[in-house]
């Protein structure tokens, strides 16, 4: 960077002490807002208002039971290829450093995870119903 | 002391911010009860516009709203449900009790309906009429801010100081004590109800329609195929199946209880005509019938032709206890054929044999007869209550029942606390018999929903968000209107048929007009008939443009419900104009109509016809090709065309499958066989098909309309026998005997004779029908409606099964349901 005249910027230097201080405001900030919301206001407390609302009825069963894989596997792959993302964003922003050499492993990593891709594809991981109507349609 | 003072000071201008701030942004909970909503949601669209008083935008959940508007009637059945919404509601929360239904029970004062929501939640506001006027809400709306404004002092409690005011502080009303539960109001205690000197039941010799004379019931000659069948029948089941000698309406056989299986068989598969559609099944509690009490002597001595016809035909005390009632209908031939069954309560031959395994669709038939009448069949697979909730004590439609809420003991917030809709999972296994899959997870869809549109249940067993099965729980919306046929009088039960079908309006009225003039045999002027052909479709109309409105919004369309309410009021003008009326126009009369056409109504109808076809081409530009419409409709909640017609689907549904049948075609009346129409099919089955079909109907409404509209006969409105009819004002005010007429038929009714019809016409959901009986009195002796609901419903889970839940929402979008003609 070439160094600025002086005069011709703000002598403002970002530094420790103002990020401190401005977390310190945020901090603040956000506490009174969460302050007032909870403190203000009438609250009456009951059996039949802590209960979920299921459509007026009483829900029936537990919340807490084997959840379907199809979600599961959903948030899995996207972690997977969330994760590639982070690695090849990285990359972009050294991609002058590293050279040829980081090209080829990079390009090594991403056909492993395509690789991967389209075997789950194929197996049907992406499929989002196992039966149905729709799907011998 | 001076700090005091400028606390309080501070206090009361904090009072003021708020109150004005909770008064401009209130948030009114999205909970239709019955027709009342109607005229809520319409307070809602552009030409009303709530929003212009700060109440913008209804709220789904309880817990996004502070202002509970309960619209309309308040079941037994769904109190608790109204109560929990309220409870879950954060603080502060107002009330406002839409329409007299809400207010006091209004003209439902029978068994199903509380009297009065504030008897189980405190009230701010009540709106009276019924159904309120969008602008008297808007009124209750304005009036519940000047309340906020000038009585609430809610600072105090806003910074918890102890004191002040908030929200609904009234206490909930108790009878006897608070409130009087008299519908007629406070002071009349001593007076008996109008209309008790008519009504049957118990040794009612004096009856005061006795003293009136009428001719015996219409008898049809019948036709060669059904005189063919009839011989059939005689050769194959003998005695066993015997015709009866008159009929008023159709081919109808009296069979023994133990033959009715072969003989329901007989005619679903192997006879000529097939009869392939179970129409309706129901009962008749004959434990009333005034010939099982009375004898011919007495019979001669009232002046009843019919009556004194029928005792010497029939033997005192030869009806049965109950009698089951068949009526089959025949697609080929447009034919329908009625099967009686007597049924002892005492002794006799066993339990009536149940049908499921014959009409699927019978299943929910011979439940409710069980329900309402306590006849149990044999091979029933799931025989419990079904309308009315599984606590209740009791079968409402036997003779012994008391009809009236008001004589039964009142119900209370203790009710609300305890009587609870039946859990979910109880339900799924009473209906499915098998143990849910560990993975299924049980949904409650409705009864308070956005994409239910009413009080509809539905329960359904997830695997991920696919339904793995479905159930549904019916009754939430049972306004008992049977039981009310049977105690109003024949002109007075109309304003009731509107009701049946709050979208419908006089479409409802026309099935029972129908009814009762072929039962009586009563002649329709020609302009009459013309003008219910015209109010008929005008409704069509205005229904299939809240369903087109509807259906868009389930799938995530909003905008053609601020577009299609612009026609709709449009239309709604016409009918005020002519009827006097939004909703319910309650102009039908039996033997024509309240009153002529009044001035202008051409030039109204003419500019309706004129500018719609454009608009709704406009319309369907927003849905017909639009991706997201079709990918959440295509292919979607297919039925097959045997599957319909097997359950005794009716309507567009119907018709989306494949079939042109439509009653206003195959069985015309009121003279639809003048018009020139199309009956718009599709054959997909699926949620699009349905779309298609009923958009295409609205076309040929207005070509219907343009025709009436070209053709309208001069003439009369009323027949000219004002034995049933409530005569023309001018004549009456001219003629001292039709001036009695008019007396006579105006306070007690008129009679209608001994004997049973079925009416039925095609209206927006399909068919509905009346059947009446009546025993020669001032009112029904039974009156059973046939709402296409009750069975297009029932299909539910068979288009929604493996379908995903939100593809449910889009199923019953297309399938364009409403409660009070599933539930009645």
């Amino acid at each position: 960077m070439q160094p600025v005249a002086a005069g011709v910027m703000s002598p403002f230097h970002a530094g420790v002490f103002s990020l401190v201080v401005f977390t310190i405001l945020v901090m603040l900030f956000i506490a009174s807002q969460l302050f007032l919301a909870a403190w203000l206001g009438e609250k009456k407390k009951s059996p039949e208002k802590s209960r979920p609302y299921e459509c007026g009825i009483i829900p029936t069963g537990s919340a807490r039971f084997r959840y379907p894989v199809p979600f599961y596997l959903v948030a899995i792959f996207f972690l997977i290829f969330d994760v590639e993302g982070a690695f090849i964003i990285t990359w972009a922003v050294v991609y002058r450093k590293v050279g040829l050499p980081g090209y080829e492993q990079m390009s090594f990593f991403i056909v492993l995870l395509l690789a991967g891709l389209f075997y789950i594809w194929k197996q049907g991981g992406l499929d989002w119903r196992e039966t149905g109507k729709r799907a011998d349609s | 002391m001076e700090r005091d003072r400028q606390a309080s000071r501070f206090l009361s201008i904090a009072d003021r911010v708020i109150n004005w701030s909770r008064k401009y942004s209130l948030w009114p909970m999205f909970f239709g009860l019955s027709c009342c909503f109607v005229e809520e949601a319409a307070t809602f669209t552009s030409r009303y516009d709530m929003a212009r008083f700060g109440a913008e935008v209804m709220r789904p959940s309880p817990r996004q709203a502070d202002l509970l508007i309960v619209s309309g009637t308040v079941f037994k059945k769904i109190a608790p449900v109204v109560l929990r919404l309220y409870e879950q509601m954060p603080e502060p929360k107002w009330v406002i009790s839409m329409g007299s239904c809400a207010n006091s029970g209004g003209m439902f004062d029978v068994y199903s309906v509380v009297q009065g929501v504030d008897q189980i939640i405190p009230v701010d506001v009540y709106v009276p009429g019924c159904p309120p006027r969008p602008e008297a809400l808007l009124e209750g709306l304005v009036i519940l801010q000047e309340k906020i404004m000038s009585t609430e002092k809610p600072s105090r409690k806003v910074f918890h100081l102890g004191g002040g005011t908030q929200g609904t502080d009234r206490p909930v009303l108790e009878i006897g004590a608070t409130k009087s539960r008299d519908p007629r109001g406070p002071g009349y205690e001593g007076i008996p109800i109008r209309g008790t000197s008519i009504l049957p039941g118990g040794l009612h010799w004096g009856n005061r329609s006795d003293l009136m004379w009428t001719p015996p019931a219409r008898r049809i000659e019948l036709s060669e195929a059904d005189l063919a069948l009839a011989a059939e029948m005689r050769e194959r089941f003998g005695d066993k199946a015997r015709l009866e000698p008159h009929s008023s309406d159709m081919l109808t056989f009296e069979v023994d209880r133990g033959s009715v299986k072969d003989v329901l068989r007989f005619l679903k598969n192997e006879s000529k005509p097939k009869y392939k559609r179970l129409d309706d099944l129901t009962a008749i509690d004959e434990s009333a019938r005034r010939n099982r009490i009375w004898n011919k002597g007495l019979a001669e001595a009232s002046s009843d032709a019919g009556a004194v016809e029928s005792f010497s035909r029939r033997q005192p005390g030869r009806y049965p206890d109950f009698t089951v009632v068949y009526q089959l209908l025949s697609f080929d031939t447009a034919g329908r054929v009625r099967i009686k069954s007597g049924l002892e309560a005492e002794g006799g031959a066993g339990l009536p044999a149940s049908v499921t395994d014959i009409w699927p669709s019978a299943n929910w038939y011979e439940r409710e007869v069980f329900d309402m009448f306590g006849i149990r069949f044999e091979g029933h697979p799931n025989l419990r209550r079904i309308l009315m909730p599984e606590w209740w004590e009791g079968h409402p439609l036997r003779k012994d029942y008391p009809g009236r809420a008001t004589e039964m003991a009142p119900y209370t917030l203790e009710d609300a606390r305890k009587r609870q809709p039946m859990d979910a999972m109880e339900v799924a296994a009473l209906d499915h018999k098998v143990p849910p899959g560990e993975r299924e997870f049980f949904l409650n869809i409705g009864p308070h929903h956005v994409s239910t549109h009413g009080l509809l249940r539905c329960i359904a067993a997830l695997d991920g968000e696919t339904i793995k099965s479905l159930d549904l729980e019916i009754g939430y919306h049972h306004r008992a209107t049977e039981k009310l046929g049977e105690r109003q009088s024949w002109h007075q039960y109309i304003p009731y048929t509107d009701r049946n079908d709050y979208l419908a309006g006089s479409s409802l009225e026309f099935s029972y007009v129908t009814a009762v003039e072929t039962l009586a045999d009563i002649h329709i002027p020609e302009r009459a008939q013309a003008v219910r052909v015209l109010l008929a479709e005008l409704y069509r109309l205005s229904n299939h443009l809240v369903w087109m409105a509807t259906f868009a919004h389930d799938v995530g369309a909003m905008t053609p419900n601020f577009y299609t309410f612009a026609e709709r009021e449009m239309i709604l003008d016409i009918i005020e104009l002519i009827t006097g009326g939004r909703l319910h126009a309650e102009f039908l009369r039996i033997g024509g109509l309240a009153a002529d056409l009044p001035e202008g109504w051409k030039e109204a109808v003419d500019n309706l016809t004129a500018i719609f076809p454009r608009r709704l081409l406009e319309y369907e530009k927003l849905l017909r090709e639009n991706p997201i419409f079709l990918a959440r409709t295509k292919g979607i909640g297919r039925i097959s065309l045997e599957e319909a017609m097997d359950w005794g689907v009716s309507g567009p549904n119907l018709r989306a499958c494949g079939l042109a049948w439509d009653l206003r075609k195959k069985l015309p009346y009121s003279g639809y066989e003048n018009y020139d129409f199309e009956v718009p099919t599709e054959t997909a089955g699926d949620c699009y098909a349905r779309y298609l079909v009923r958009v295409e109907e609205m076309r040929q409404s207005i070509r219907i309309i343009e025709q009436v509209v070209r053709n309208m006969p001069s003439g009369r409105h009323v027949t000219e026998d004002y034995r049933y009819a409530i005569p023309e004002r001018r004549e009456m005010l001219k003629d001292i005997e039709t001036l009695i007429h008019h007396f006579v038929n105006v306070t007690r009714g008129m009679k209608i004779p001994v004997g049973e019809a079925y009416g039925a016409t095609e209206v927006p959901r399909g068919e509905h029908g009346y059947y009446v009986v009546s025993d020669g009195l001032g009112s029904a002796y039974r009156m059973r409606v046939r709402g296409p609901g009750f069975a297009n419903i029932q299909t539910l889970p068979i288009m929604a099964t493996g379908e995903s839940i939100a593809d449910l929402i889009s199923i019953i979008g297309s399938m364009d349901v409403i409660l009070p003609d599933i539930d009645r």
